[in-house]
């Protein structure tokens, strides 16, 4: 009994502990204080993230968090994620924020918060310029691949799911996704319009072509629900990166086009 | 703590958490069923066969022991197309595995056959048996005998190493997890559900191995 009682008192200690940590907000100088801004991208994704030959990040997104460091007066730290550990990094309390083709979605703002939009990209199907395909019809027969959790992925399943006959292959990154693509494994692929970036670069290149369009989409930086200072925040640095013309002159540097028209919500 | 736990969204998945655990079930039991003669094979054959053989065998065990599994089942499915050769995942994540456990394999029955005292293969010369009924009834099977713990152990790493076949689309246990998580967002229920199945898989699969232990090597020595 005694024993029992001394165990409820720990875990009543532990919780009063525990729950102010938890509950407290994070606003934008508690980044100042902590004296780092930790932020989550992915490597794998040029022209947005990417490793250059010093094996140092690079990229659109990479650049627009040393804007957001820059302008909180601390030093960046990334954290490297694949795509379906964006979500985690987040709740899991390893980053402070996700700035990585993050595309806004209902469903992921019932778990995140994200900022408005810093940039867009549709996303495609891809397949062989040799391949008749015009629409998701076209696919019935074919094997299709994309990267398990993004929006692409989102999307196909659903065609999947209303045209019969389509093999569908989830990986677990983009670049397995391509090497598949490039090796036969898959006959069309859902990605990014940058997509055939990366595979013109590889060896067999510039056959591929981008069929139609799966969904236009919005990237906006991600952060943890119930944080409003640091999200206002957030949307009034990206107001004024976008107005004194930042976003264009980075995108132009990555993606060799203006950033766009950037509809905030 | 301000994460609400619900196990609810992960639980309504559970026809695709079936058909997963079915997958990885499937693709070690093959890969397991396929492995073991091979191995047992090329064991005796690194062990008695002709040295240009055994060395042959023994090239192979060392590069496939001295390489990463993710990167020999991306040689499988990324690679061998070039060559003409291309499967489907599942087939190719077999493929893989068996490629991988035969290797392991192979180092851990030719232990169990360096057990066996040479005087016993020349008893059954003696007796007038041929080469393939002494290395049946009298070497393989005293020798498997010895290495069964030891072999089982490997088939249960098996197991849990084919967690690594989504990186080729093979939609087992993992892939499915993953899709879940994506869907549902519940990380922490879904790999905490995943973790108990991966659990209940290798307590089975060791009880099952366990039983076969039992049954096969009766005989006291």
């Amino acid at each position: 009994m005694r024993a029992l009682r001394h165990t409820l008192l720990g875990l009543a200690a532990a919780l009063l502990l525990a729950v102010p940590l938890a509950a407290h907000a994070q606003a934008p100088e508690d980044i100042v204080k902590a004296g780092k801004l930790v932020v989550a991208i992915d490597t794998t994704v040029p022209p947005y993230g990417s490793l250059d030959a010093q094996m140092q990040p690079t990229g659109l997104d990479v650049e627009l968090a040393q804007l957001v460091g820059k302008a909180l007066a601390v030093p960046v730290e990334f954290v490297t994620v694949s795509s379906p550990g964006r979500i985690p990094a987040l709740l899991t309390k390893r980053v402070d924020m996700v700035i990585s083709i993050f595309s806004i979605t209902a469903e992921r703002a019932l778990q995140v918060d994200f900022s408005n939009p810093y940039g867009g990209q549709s996303t495609v199907l891809l397949a062989p310029k040799s391949r008749k395909i015009a629409g998701p019809k076209d696919l019935v027969g074919l094997k299709v691949g994309a990267t398990r959790g993004a929006i692409e992925d989102i999307v196909l399943t659903e065609i999947v799911k209303n045209n019969p006959g389509i093999t569908y292959l989830r990986f677990d990154d983009g670049p397995s996704c391509a090497q598949a693509m490039l090796s036969g494994q898959i006959d069309a692929m859902g990605g990014g319009d940058y997509g055939d970036i990366y595979l013109r670069k590889s060896a067999s290149g510039d056959e591929f072509e981008q069929k139609f369009v799966l969904r236009p989409n919005y990237f906006g930086i991600g952060i943890r629900k119930h944080n409003p200072a640091l999200l206002h925040w957030l949307n009034t640095l990206l107001f004024t990166l976008k107005n004194d013309g930042t976003l264009d002159r980075i995108s132009m540097k990555y993606r060799n086009k203006p950033i766009g028209d950037l509809p905030p919500f | 703590m301000d994460y609400q736990f619900d196990f609810g969204p992960v639980f309504a998945h559970w026809p695709e958490l079936l058909q997963g655990t079915l997958l990885t079930v499937y693709l070690t039991a093959v890969a397991t069923a396929i492995g073991l003669p091979i191995a047992a094979v090329l064991a005796a054959v690194r062990s008695y066969g002709p040295r240009l053989l055994g060395a042959i065998v023994g090239i192979y065990v060392e590069i496939i022991r001295n390489t990463p599994f993710l990167i020999q089942l991306y040689f499988a499915f990324f690679a061998l197309p070039a060559l003409g050769l291309r499967m489907t995942a599942n087939t190719a994540a077999i493929a893989a595995m068996v490629v991988n456990l035969v290797a392991y394999a192979i180092e851990i029955v030719r232990a169990g056959l360096d057990a066996i005292p040479r005087g016993q293969i020349e008893a059954g010369r003696a007796l007038g048996l041929g080469s393939l009924r002494i290395l049946r009834h009298i070497v393989l099977i005293q020798a498997l005998r010895v290495v069964y713990p030891a072999l089982a152990s490997q088939f249960v790493l098996q197991l849990l190493g084919s967690s690594l076949v989504s990186a080729i689309a093979a939609e087992e246990l993992t892939a499915v997890a993953n899709n879940i998580m994506i869907v549902t967002f519940r990380n922490f229920e879904v790999f905490g559900v995943i973790t108990v199945v991966y659990l209940a898989l290798s307590l089975l699969f060791r009880a099952l191995l366990g039983t076969i232990h039992q049954r096969m090597f009766r005989w006291t020595t």
